[in-house]
């Protein structure tokens, strides 16, 4: 047997056996996640194919209140208001998550930083009193937690809780597209969800829907 | 009287009250009170427990899931009415927690998760990642976004260490311009901290900022920035410990985020009374608690893994 020969058995049983190897796998199972830490990014990203669009989108669209009225049933009850509209997120001092809407004019704009956001007045008296988050980096887990039906019990852990919570944000952050120029003055409309602690705490909303206005 | 010698060779410290669970005890289980994290759990559920009207049986495993069995088979042979328990391994400490359920009595775990649901009645967990996120968005503040950072982990035997530093690079690694140039563990240590601060900044000299797993290296870590002359590296520390408190105030360490260990042990006594009560505790097994981040705006009112 000559050594060119040898080369290309060998190549041929190298090939063959990664060739057995993937079959072997794709027999054994092909749709199964594993259940450890690898199976993570699979599982949240059927969990956001399952709820994101079917579910989340409309109870927000459903569930949110007015701005102006939000602001004035927290300063009433902030319990009775987190329990009429909003949710826990879990874990004792966890936020109530109110869906919220509504539009003002940009009076401030942070857009030098990753995590970028506009200030708006709602309320016509020329001062910022909602944040509006545009990311790409978008801070906290309002999204996850301000919906009734992502549970922490059903997750493995942790991580895999926040990861889905990541797997939100990165959404909804890839889908917010700034107009050109400044945006000072314009008008924007948004629906989302803001966790608030205590009536006094400012209102900072993560947008399901952000519309410019021109 | 023997399984009262066995008790008291199992449990080698810290035994308050009887043995014998005259009134009803609650037995509380943790790692030792070296850490004074610990130390604030047990603490913490002591004084809810007494305050209840229990009494109490305090004893620590140090980490030894052996240990930790033995503990169990002592507070069960006690006939302590719930156990309250900061367990020795997510997995290893399943078999101990079956075992007082077989024998009726309740576990409420803080702390760390154990890795089945259904065998303790309340896992109540501090929640590192979300921790950990905060810390780090405040990290990424004080950088301003970019620049060179260090990052200490913790021990890599505890899940603990790893899903801070998780956390810590879910929020960092979205900023392209923070750029790290060291990573490495000190093992939840003081003096390792320094040892391994120093190399780093030796090999890095224009490191701008270190973010620490917890606060016992950071401490190690700002020691070792001192001795350099380098008060101007940011140091942000996990825990919300009284010597981070200290250092915030006086304008060493920038952060820490704070695990409120001594709330969750009460908590977890809460839910035990309540359970012994009413036959249950009204809420889920699994219970996430938001930690606080601790800077100069509100590190004057941290105390004992407090907030005042």
């Amino acid at each position: 047997m000559n050594r060119a020969l040898l080369l290309a058995l060998a190549a041929s049983t190298a090939l063959g056996l990664a060739g057995c190897k993937i079959v072997y796998d794709d027999d054994k199972d092909e749709t199964a996640i594993p259940a450890g830490p690898e199976g993570d990014d699979a599982r949240n990203e059927a969990r956001l194919e399952e709820t994101f669009e079917p579910q989340l989108l409309p109870y927000v669209r459903d569930k949110a209140v007015e701005v102006s009225d939000l602001r004035s049933q927290v300063a009433a009850d902030i319990e009775a208001a987190g329990t009429a509209h909003a949710q826990r997120g879990s874990g004792t001092g966890a936020a109530w998550n109110f869906p919220v809407s509504g539009s003002g004019v940009v009076v401030e704009a942070k857009l030098d930083t990753r995590a970028r956001t506009l200030g708006l007045d709602t309320d016509a008296d020329g001062t910022a009193d909602t944040t509006l988050q545009l990311g790409p980096v978008i801070k906290g887990t309002a999204l996850r937690d301000g919906v009734p039906f992502y549970n922490f019990d059903d997750f493995r852990d942790q991580i895999e809780y926040a990861k889905l919570s990541r797997a939100l944000n990165d959404r909804i952050s890839a889908a917010i597209t700034l107009p050109e120029g400044d945006p000072l003055g314009s008008t924007v409309s948004f629906l989302g969800i803001a966790p608030l602690r205590s009536a006094t705490e400012a209102l900072v909303v993560t947008p399901v829907e952000v519309t410019f206005q021109p | 009287m023997t399984f009262k010698t066995r008790l008291m060779a199992a449990a080698t410290a810290l035994m308050t009250l009887p043995l014998m669970a005259s009134a009803d005890t609650i037995a509380i289980i943790t790692p030792s009170h070296d850490n004074p994290f610990f130390k604030a759990e047990a603490d913490g559920a002591a004084a809810k427990a007494e305050e209840l009207g229990y009494e109490t049986m305090v004893l620590v495993h140090d980490d030894d899931a052996n240990k930790q069995s033995e503990l169990f088979d002592s507070a069960i042979a006690a006939g302590v009415v719930a156990i309250i328990l900061d367990n020795a391994g997510a997995d290893a400490s399943v078999a101990a927690v079956q075992k007082a359920k077989d024998a009726d009595i309740p576990s409420f775990l803080i702390d760390r998760e154990i890795t089945e649901t259904g065998v303790a009645v309340s896992q109540i967990v501090s929640n590192n990642y979300q921790g950990a996120q905060l810390g780090a968005e405040e990290f990424v503040a004080l950088m301003g976004e970019e620049g060179k950072y260090a990052e200490l982990v913790g021990k890599e035997s505890d899940t603990n260490a790893g899903i801070r530093s998780q956390g810590y690079h879910d929020v960092i690694d979205q900023y392209p311009e923070l750029e790290m140039v060291a990573q490495q563990t000190a093992n939840w240590s003081q003096t390792e901290a320094f040892t391994v601060m120093e190399s780093m900044l030796q090999a890095n000299p224009d490191i701008k900022g270190v973010i620490s797993g917890n606060d016992t290296m950071a401490m190690g870590a700002w020691a070792a920035l001192e001795a350099a002359g380098r008060t101007d590296v940011i140091v942000v520390g996990f825990d919300g410990s009284n010597d981070v408190r200290d250092s915030i105030l006086a304008g060493g360490i920038k952060a820490t985020v704070l695990q409120p260990a001594y709330a969750q042990a009460q908590m977890a006594v809460m839910q035990a009374d309540q359970f012994l009560k009413t036959g249950s505790t009204g809420l889920d097994e699994k219970q996430l608690m938001d930690c606080v981040l601790v800077n100069g705006d509100n590190a004057g009112q941290l105390e004992t893994f407090a907030l005042q």
